[in-house]
């Protein structure tokens, strides 16, 4: 009975504690935000949102079919198929390449995405403010292709994906040019076969001692440290040849 | 396993937020930082990517203060979703103590729920720790995108599929934007300490 007392009392003192420290203030007034209810870009957010950092085929797919459906709705809308054509460009570059793809796609794709929505949103959004944004979306675009390139030159990998951009929003949206113009062209060896090197990682890891793993883990980071240098080392280049 | 110094009087429990790549673990922990930092007067440190993916874990440790005369430390951490780093989430969860579980209610996601439920309860059971046992709280993230409109899994079906045997304290929340995020906090340090109480007697 004791005991239970002891507990009682111990578990709210914990709780008022906890309620001390993480009282939350009324919420506050954010800015309203339009549902996409049944919306035509719907879909293509739905998709967005599930692309896993493992990137897989299907899901690619997906988003480049949405694509495709949002831009026969959007037809006779310039800024917005320019915005399309830009996700278009990095979700098959992203398809291509998969784990491999630059770790800056996803972000721009999301980042023009964005835009996107904010555009076909917006209620009142002058054409000029539209161009504006659009113009960020593709210096972004055109940012992370120079990284593409760069890191492309410091592998000294042959056949790897490039990116090509859409035109400048002011020009006259391009009647749709061939898929081997534009985009990312892959040839088919240089698609890199993430899977099974996935899979045979996974079952090494399943006969691993504590040791093992620790090493293995240890060089999982030092992988992805390397990578990271790497495209460091890249944007740096950039930002000298830019001054 | 937590810390107690029986002579200082201190008490450092770990918490590890679990849960499949890009289900919010992180965005749980940058809530919690950004919207109490003054008051929780530590810093949140994090180790992220170039494409802001976390490499290999977040912390941000949390000072309760003193309760029946022990100092008690709580320490959040998030584990690194993707999948390919099974190594590095088993290395995080060594001496955890109590697990928020963040799953992604995205409909797409429902494998991958699974999946990381099934990896949770196994990098557990190598430290011989049981998911039946260790304290537990679900989080089912991403609940405002059902505003917009985006397909996501209803609670009661991930209920059933991740929470069907364990019954654990489970809340419905957007790590985005707040609800029920410092709920599930809360709740996961109250079970933390309880499980800890009788080791401070």
């Amino acid at each position: 009975m004791a005991q239970q007392r002891d507990k009682d009392n111990f578990r709210s003192q914990v709780e008022d504690r906890l309620d001390h420290l993480f009282q939350e203030e009324s919420p506050e007034a954010t800015e309203e935000h339009v549902g996409l209810g049944e919306h035509p870009l719907k879909g293509l957010k739905a998709v967005l949102l599930s692309i896993d950092w493992e990137i897989t085929d299907s899901t690619m797919d997906s988003l480049l079919n949405e694509i495709k459906n949002v831009e026969y709705v959007y037809s006779e809308d310039k800024i917005i198929l320019t915005f399309l054509q830009l996700l278009g460009s990095i979700g098959r570059y992203v398809k291509a390449n998969k784990g491999r793809a630059h770790p800056d796609a996803t972000r721009v794709i999301n980042s023009v995405y964005e835009a996107l929505e904010k555009v076909a949103l917006t209620e009142g959004m002058t054409r000029v403010e539209k161009e504006k944004m659009l113009l960020e979306e593709v210096a972004n675009f055109k940012k992370l292709k120079q990284q593409v390139v760069l890191r492309k030159a410091e592998k000294k990998e042959p056949a790897v994906s490039e990116v090509t951009p859409p035109p400048a929003p002011s020009q006259a949206p391009p009647p749709a040019p061939a898929p081997e113009e534009r985009e990312i062209r892959v040839t088919k060896s240089s698609a890199p076969e993430e899977t099974p090197v996935e899979v045979r990682a996974e079952a090494r890891f399943a006969e691993m001692s504590p040791h093992e793993a620790f090493a293995y883990a240890l060089e999982e980071i030092k992988d992805v440290i390397r990578a990271e240098f790497r495209a460091l080392r890249a944007e740096i280049k950039l930002w000298r040849e830019s001054k | 396993m937590a810390i107690i110094n029986l002579k200082k009087k201190e008490v450092q429990a770990k918490v590890v937020y679990y849960g499949p790549g890009r289900g919010g673990k992180t965005t749980n922990l940058e809530y919690i930082y950004k919207k109490f930092r003054s008051r929780i007067q530590t810093e949140m440190v994090t180790i992220k990517t170039h494409g802001d993916r976390t490499l290999f874990f977040d912390f941000l440790p949390i000072e309760i203060g003193r309760i029946k005369g022990y100092d008690i430390r709580i320490q959040l951490y998030t584990v690194p979703g993707q999948v390919k780093y099974e190594s590095t989430r088993r290395l995080v969860l060594r001496g955890v103590d109590g697990i928020v579980f963040v799953a992604d209610s995205l409909a797409v996601r429902r494998k991958e729920n699974v999946l990381s439920l099934k990896s949770l309860a196994d990098n557990l059971a190598s430290y011989k720790k049981s998911i039946l046992e260790i304290p537990l709280v679900f989080q089912y993230n991403k609940r405002d995108l059902l505003d917009e409109g985006i397909p996501l899994l209803p609670v009661e079906w991930l209920e059933k599929d991740l929470n069907s045997k364990l019954k654990a304290p489970s809340f419905a929340a957007s790590a985005l934007k707040g609800p029920n995020v410092v709920q599930t906090m809360k709740k996961i340090i109250i079970m933390t300490i309880d499980s800890l109480r009788k080791d401070l007697t």
